[in-house]
């Protein structure tokens, strides 16, 4: 138990875009991964077009 | 039937990230983070299909470094559509018109998908006129013809493109924040403002502009003449180009003064209820609400920029008190000249002979922007600690949830808030009022590497929030006994 337990626990560092812990039940839910996925296939499918055409 | 209801089945079907179901390993965090910042570079990098390339010319201007993403880039809209989303929310919440409890689970979720919503119409509104206005993304007229389609038709195609990009921007913030350390958008701003950074230092004529180094090698090797300095011509030129002495005077300046700020802080001691020599404190700081209610003050100065911009490019007998713009489409008086804040120095130091405006237009756009920047900074750092619950009602309960207590004082939410409400506000008013007044200061000083001052104090300031996070989920690691402290379980 130090005595700098609470400085940070306790103040709230939310970004821009605050997330809670509820979420409903019909939400669609993306794994992170497939998101990253996504993300460099569709770099690297935009590049491929653009050096095609 | 409240518009809760009606807005319920489309809100709560946003599309979410899925949670870490448990603790997520501190390294795992990292490499989550780390992902993230290089698939964020990667796309900065990729321009989108059928954009002529090096033509387009940036709609944010010296907006970018706050705003993140990269002019011509898949991620052009940057973090501006998540920051537009964030200030309409703000202003809803702070003034209590949404009608949502953000304690309560099901509006939870309904402020989420509101806020998801938001974000991705404000991205179609900001992609739509970059792409569609002309001028800021021109088409590629090869592209067209080799795909035998219009000009309209390769335009939304580009207007397609990023439009995901923003989206994919949305998307990775979540994984951030859920999955890895401190939030997206302070990282995406770190790496934009970093990068300006390390460029404006270590740069060489070879890569297309030199930086900081680079020129003191010249100077002291006498490649480059800069006069005596006891002469008004050779001051200015160690003080400005190419000493550039004032910026790198200002950029240590800031990393001193934020690290400096984030330290000063008014401690309300605690103690634990039924543990007996277990203290705490409840630190509040200087600047409590974070820097981060400056972006959302910026970002509004820059929507009402872009209005401009549009304005400008859509009706040719805009009147001159309503802005009249040069050729490189920066307003040179009018209404969105006054309104438009400081960016670099040389935008205000008449003596460089880098602005065609008179020294009393000067002045009044400066004190209109020290006085936005002031009381916008006061303004919604309020509403930034009621949204964030860091206001004193729900420090009081988080603290009585926690089992600590003030000492000397009775165990009580209402006792403890009536001790917050003493500090809480007026320290907010003063921090956010603060840090206005420093980015003013630091825009018109001008930085290494043109990054705007704003931009560095917002980049200093999450790094080090993110320093205090990482030290934090270190003490985790090692005491998972802490965890359940933090609630982090």
């Amino acid at each position: 138990m130090s005595s700098g337990q609470n400085s940070g626990g306790l103040m709230s560092s939310a970004g821009l875009v605050r997330y809670f812990e509820s979420e409903d039940r019909n939400a669609i839910r993306i794994d992170p991964k497939t998101v990253l996925a996504f993300a460099v296939l569709f770099g690297v499918f935009v590049q491929i077009v653009s050096l095609a055409v | 039937m409240s518009w809760k209801d009606a807005a319920e089945p489309v809100l709560t079907r946003m599309p979410t990230v899925r949670r870490p179901e448990g603790h997520v390993p501190f390294k795992r965090k990292l490499l989550w983070t780390a992902g993230i910042l290089m698939v964020y570079f990667f796309l900065t990098n990729i321009n989108p299909f059928g954009l002529a390339a090096g033509q387009s010319s940036d709609f944010f201007g010296q907006f970018r470094s706050i705003l993140a993403g990269e002019s011509g880039s898949l991620l052009q809209v940057g973090i501006g559509p998540i920051v537009t989303a964030s200030i309409v929310l703000q202003l809803l919440g702070g003034a209590n018109l949404l009608g949502l409890d953000t304690s309560d689970p099901r509006d939870q979720v309904l402020y989420q998908g509101l806020q998801k919503l938001l974000v991705f119409i404000v991205t179609g509104l900001t992609a739509a006129p970059m792409v569609f206005s002309g001028g800021f993304l021109p088409v590629d007229q090869s592209v067209a013809s080799a795909l035998g389609v219009s000009v309209f038709a390769v335009q939304v195609l580009i207007f397609a493109q990023i439009f995901v990009g923003g989206v994919l921007i949305l998307f990775m913030d979540e994984i951030v924040s859920k999955w890895g350390v401190g939030s997206g958008v302070g990282l995406f701003i770190i790496a934009a403002v970093s990068q300006q950074l390390v460029g404006g230092f270590f740069s060489f004529s070879a890569l297309g502009q030199s930086g900081f180094f680079a020129r003191w090698v010249a100077i002291i090797t006498g490649n480059e003449e800069i006069g005596s300095p006891f002469t008004a011509d050779g001051l200015q030129s160690l003080l400005f180009e190419p000493g550039s002495l004032l910026a790198l005077f200002t950029t240590i300046f800031i990393f001193g003064v934020v690290v400096y700020a984030e330290s000063v802080r008014v401690e309300i001691p605690l103690s634990h209820a039924r543990v007996k020599g277990a203290r705490g404190r409840f630190p509040v700081k200087l600047i409590y609400a974070s820097v981060l209610p400056m972006i959302l003050v910026r970002a509004l100065q820059a929507n009402v920029q872009f209005l401009g911009q549009i304005l400008n490019s859509q009706w040719a007998a805009m009147p001159t008190w309503l802005g009249a713009y040069n050729d490189q489409g920066t307003p040179i008086s009018g209404f969105f000249y006054y309104v438009a804040p400081i960016q670099q120095p040389g935008q205000w130091m008449w003596f460089l002979g880098e602005t065609t405006a008179e020294p009393w237009m000067i002045a009044v756009r400066v004190a209109i922007d020290l006085t936005v920047m002031v009381v916008g900074g006061a303004i919604f750092a309020i509403f930034w600690v009621e949204t964030t619950d860091m206001g004193p009602e729900a420090t009081a309960k988080q603290i009585q949830n926690s089992g600590m207590q003030i000492p000397g004082f009775r165990r009580n939410p209402q006792v403890v808030e009536k001790v917050m409400e003493r500090y809480i506000p007026q320290v907010t008013v003063i921090g956010g009022a603060l840090v206005g007044l420093l980015a003013v200061m630091a825009n018109m000083l001008g930085t290494v590497g043109g990054v705007s001052g704003t931009g560095l104090l917002l980049a200093v300031s999450i790094t080090y929030k993110l320093y205090e996070e990482i030290a934090e989920e270190q003490l985790m690691e090692m005491h998972p006994m802490m965890r359940q402290m933090f609630g982090n379980e």
